[in-house]
């Protein structure tokens, strides 16, 4: 039963949605309607469970002292703290969304420049992994080797000062032979994605359901 | 194996690595080369894209980015909004997260700052109340109706942006891919009321572009595939024209929709938001490129690192011997 | 542009007046000021000279045919008309006006429910205003005016519409959408069905995914978590449900070998699946005790946050085995390189193919593309699954001929600079607008 009516919930939903696109009829497109102004509702719900869950998780942690038990505070704290003063505390607390409010400090001075900073270890890393990926191992290793310098180089100013067929030879590598590539793989995805789809409607996948599906 | 030089620097400490690339990303903010940056076809054809619109025509710029890939994506966002005001387009502005309408907020502030030596001065929904209600409402009437009034522009700035004429703050909204789809029929449907609670359907701008159907192009920011939804959900179902600024990992991701005619062109990383700057200069948009053109000298150090550290990598596999022994030293480190 | 601006102006004044139930051959009242501006714009007329049409006869567009818009939902109308007198005033004339109101209603019921400025043709579809909806099955009638520069508006006779409204049950441009899906589907069942009836089917070994298996033999046998990133999208990516998939059969393997599992998740959604997913393989594995429930939680839904809640987690807990299964974007190397730097075995799988380069340089082994799809019938061999790699296999093979053909087909066609192909090419690459 616990997977029956999923499974044919998932059934009938699938194979409406398939009809559905075929039908330009008001019926069918008040199906669909229906169908944008559930799936934002489920979303909010889960969203409830996923802030439940990390409440619970670190909540857990802060209660056993768990190792670190205090970075726990750091994120439940602020997760509570920060809708109620953007929503719920008036502007002379440092409430509301608007600067000088404490949520819009600890979004602009906070959060965007560790996130920034995050991204920003892409530069570390990409040079590391060139570093150790880019060699003349074999004809093919160096073909990949040569194209990588080329583009490279065609991205960036100092390329064009070397060369002025450097952008051009770059672009032409990433419109033609990268596209042609990506759009072989392209293909070969896009039809996974549609055995797999019919997969789950027609019930031959369950895994997602919950465990091996045995 | 015996240790050598070559090995050694075969299997090279990451963290030197990370310490060059450090310091080559500093140094150029205190020493800039401001090598020229030419534009490429892809970007250009965005700018001419717009530079053929005007006040009577209408765009979206949607912040679908996280503050994490902020230095890439919003420098492109800031450089289209510069292009837009500075042709009277109306701009409706929207993001497709909740942390992307800071970054919406952010970049509007950017563009609109009074202390910035060049911004666009805003004149709220609020402040021009008393034109709409005398029934001014064109772009140019209400220009000269409010300079008429005795409002001054100030120096620094290049021009007014009157809220709700030539600019619609929307905002975020969840599952934002339905949004799209909802904003094919009706905008006003999916936003009754913009970012601040003015009412959208009162602005006219919005009573000249009622759907995305009277919308001339959609400009998305993002560093994930979210900017794939506007072409998904709007350019497939209505043909909406459609442009994409992303992030330089991803950029090659979708040169095919280009090559397919599903985009209009694409910005690619901080170089491409640096060919937009260029292009508003070269225009006279601009007195000076922004932030990516700065940017510029720093990818241009860490390229040549990059570059001088494969060779590093190839010079000792060679010199060392491991191509003739086909093994190399393991070890993660 | 500099014409465009007062016309813009001049049409709004039009639809104005329009929506106050003006009558017919009258010039709009609009503000002296503005249409002053626009007249001196435009016409290089000087304020208060006379306009060029002055004493002019014009006539007005007409002919006004209707028809029911194709392939809707019965909420549009196609209107084509005839112009007037505004080709032989090309220079003056400013654009069509479309008024409409219910078959047999009144004057005040003229509704101006669009606008065709000059140089868009005699062609309107109406129904596209959110605010004049078409109703499926009522009775319109129309009329078209046209606009001058100098505010004159000629109005045409009222045209009750010939056809109203209906929506269809077909959407005819979806024909060849249609008959690829069948020809997908019908492979695909006839392969479920061989499968069914016990044919053996040979899949080639990938190895990414038959180290899987190793990869959990090894963290258990260190002692160390086994991480699991299911990616960073929704749940209605496909590449997400694969990744369920083969969480199933991970959890699976976990539990029957006490190791411990980390599931970090960006989307609530996907959070409550990937842990009813690990709670059920717990209870099939016959250890649901085993099972813990902060193995599975939500992190964030900010992409970079999410990434530095993992490399986190990585760096402290120092995970024997990653798994990155599903949609990766920018933040891919950050979360492989770091695996990578902690000393973990990885084992990643995406259909992002710009990703792939990051995963394949700092990962032990990579599903690549479809690979990650078909994982779920290599690690279950069930014949159904199994089947289904076969008719994908078979699509395809269909796909790459059609492909090879059109190739040859299309360099003779520029040899011989002949089109013969051109029909093909619009039949696959004509867009299906709504």
């Amino acid at each position: 039963m616990k997977r029956t009516v999923p499974l044919m919930i998932v059934l009938v939903g699938g194979v409406l949605m398939i009809i559905q696109y075929f039908i330009p009829h008001q019926i069918s497109q008040d199906i669909f309607d229906n169908y944008t102004i559930w799936v934002p509702i489920i979303g909010a719900f889960a969203l409830i469970l996923g802030v439940g869950s990390l409440s619970r998780l670190h909540g857990h942690k802060v209660r056993n002292k768990a190792p670190n038990w205090p970075y726990s505070l750091a994120v439940l704290v602020p997760m509570y703290l920060l809708p109620v003063f953007a929503l719920l505390l008036p502007a002379s607390v440092g409430g509301g969304m608007d600067p000088p409010g404490v949520y819009n400090f600890a979004y602009m001075h906070i959060q965007v420049p560790i996130q920034s900073t995050m991204f920003s270890l892409l530069a570390f890393y990409i040079a590391s992994a060139a570093f150790r990926a880019f060699r003349a191992k074999s004809l093919l290793a160096t073909l990949l080797l040569l194209t990588a310098v080329i583009v490279m180089m065609g991205q960036v100013p100092i390329g064009e000062l070397l060369g002025s067929w450097f952008p051009k030879v770059g672009l032409w590598i990433i419109d033609f032979p990268n596209n042609a590539a990506k759009r072989a793989i392209g293909l070969g995805v896009g039809f996974g994605i549609l055995a797999t789809q019919l997969k789950i409607i027609f019930g031959v996948e369950r895994n997602w359901l919950g465990g091996a599906g045995e | 194996m015996k240790e050598n030089i070559w090995s050694r620097m075969l299997n090279l400490d990451r963290r030197w690595i990370f310490l060059c690339i450090g310091v080559v990303c500093i140094v150029p903010f205190f020493l800039p080369f401001g090598l020229p940056v030419i534009p490429t076809a892809h970007v250009i054809s965005i700018f001419d894209y717009i530079e053929n619109l005007g006040p009577e025509n209408a765009i979206f710029i949607s912040f679908d980015f996280d503050p994490g890939t902020d230095p890439e994506n919003m420098p492109m966002a800031v450089a289209v909004m510069r292009h837009a005001f500075s042709r009277h387009i109306p701009v409706f502005f929207t993001a497709n997260a909740p942390l992307a309408q800071g970054m919406l907020e952010s970049g509007f502030a950017y563009v609109t700052n009074p202390d910035a030596q060049e911004y666009f001065h805003v004149v709220s929904w609020q402040e021009w109340a008393q034109y709409r209600e005398q029934g001014i409402t064109g772009r140019d009437e209400l220009q000269a109706a409010w300079e008429a009034d005795g409002n001054v522009l100030p120096e620094n700035a290049s021009g007014w942006v009157f809220e709700g004429r030539d600019f619609a703050k929307l905002g975020y909204l969840p599952y934002f891919a339905l949004a799209i789809l909802g904003m094919t029929s009706s905008i006003a449907s999916q936003y009754p009321e913009d970012m601040n609670g003015n009412p959208l359907i009162d602005m006219p701008m919005l009573q000249e572009h009622k759907s995305l159907r009277d919308v001339d192009l959609a400009t998305t920011f993002s560093g994930t595939a979210a900017c794939m939804w506007w072409v998904t959900y709007a350019r497939e179902k209505i043909g909406l024209p459609v442009a994409f600024g992303v992030t330089a990992v991803s950029a090659t991701d979708y040169t095919i929709y280009i090559q397919s005619g599903q985009l209009v062109g694409q910005m690619g990383g901080l170089r491409g938001a640096a060919e937009y700057e260029v292009l508003l200069q070269n225009a006279g948009y601009v007195e000076k490129p922004d932030r990516a053109f700065i940017g510029m000298d720093v990818q241009n150090a860490a390229h040549l690192l990059i570059f001088f550290f494969i060779l590093l990598g190839n010079i000792a596999y060679f010199a060392g011997g491991f191509h003739k022994k086909g093994v190399l030293l393991k070890g993660r480190r | 542009m500099t014409r465009i601006l007062p016309l813009l102006l001049l049409i709004m004044t039009a639809l104005a007046a329009a929506q106050t139930g003006e009558q017919e051959q009258q010039p709009i009242p609009a503000e002296p000021e503005i249409a002053e501006v626009a007249a001196e714009e435009v016409l290089d007329v000087p304020p208060g000279d006379v306009s060029p049409l002055a004493g002019v006869e014009l006539t007005a567009p007409g002919d006004i045919t209707v028809i029911d818009h194709p392939d809707d939902a019965g909420d549009r109308l196609i209107l084509s008309f005839s112009p007037g007198s505004e080709a032989e005033h090309a220079d003056l004339f400013a654009a069509y006006i479309v008024y409409r109101r219910p078959a047999g209603g009144s004057d005040e019921e003229w509704m101006s429910v669009g606008v065709i400025p000059v140089g868009e043709g005699t062609q309107f579809v109406d129904g596209h205003d959110p605010d004049f909806p078409v109703i499926e099955g009522e009775a319109y009638e129309y009329r078209i005016s046209a606009l001058y520069l100098d505010e004159t508006e000629v109005m045409g006779e009222p045209v009750i519409a010939q056809e109203v409204a209906s929506g269809q049950w077909f959407h005819r441009g979806k024909v060849r959408v249609l008959v690829a899906c069948l020809i997908f589907l019908g492979l695909i069942f006839y392969f479920f069905s061989r499968a069914r009836m016990g044919a053996t089917m040979y899949l080639r070994p990938i190895a990414g995914i038959e180290a899987i298996d190793e990869a959990i033999g090894r963290a258990t046998e260190m002692g160390k978590p086994i991480l699991y990133v299911p990616g960073l999208s929704d749940i209605s990516d496909v590449a997400t449900i694969a990744s369920l998939t083969i969480l199933g059969r991970v959890a699976r393997k976990v539990a029957e070998y006490q190791t411990a599992l980390i599931v970090p998740n960006r989307d609530p959604v996907v959070y409550t699946v990937a842990e009813e997913a690990v709670k059920q393989a717990y209870l099939e594995a016959g250890r649901p005790d085993s099972y813990d429930p902060n193995s599975v939680f939500f992190l964030t839904q900010s992409q970079f946050a999410f990434v530095a809640g993992v490399n986190g987690i990585m760096m402290r807990q120092k995970p024997a085995t990653n798994f990155y299964m599903g949609m990766f974007w920018a933040e891919s190397l950050i979360l492989a390189e770091t695996g990578s730097l902690s000393g973990a075995i990885q084992i990643a799988g995406t259909d992002a193919v710009v990703q792939l380069p990051f995963f394949i340089t700092t990962c032990d082994y990579t599903l690549i593309g479809e690979e990650l799809y078909a994982a779920s019938a290599y690690l279950s061999h069930e014949p159904m699954q199994m089947g289904s790699i076969k008719g994908l296999d078979a699509c395809k093979a269909i796909l790459m001929v059609f492909i090879t053909l059109g190739m040859v087909l299309a360099i003779l066609d520029i040899v011989a600079k002949t089109q013969t192909l051109a029909w093909l090419k619009d039949l696959v690459t004509s867009q299906i607008v709504d």
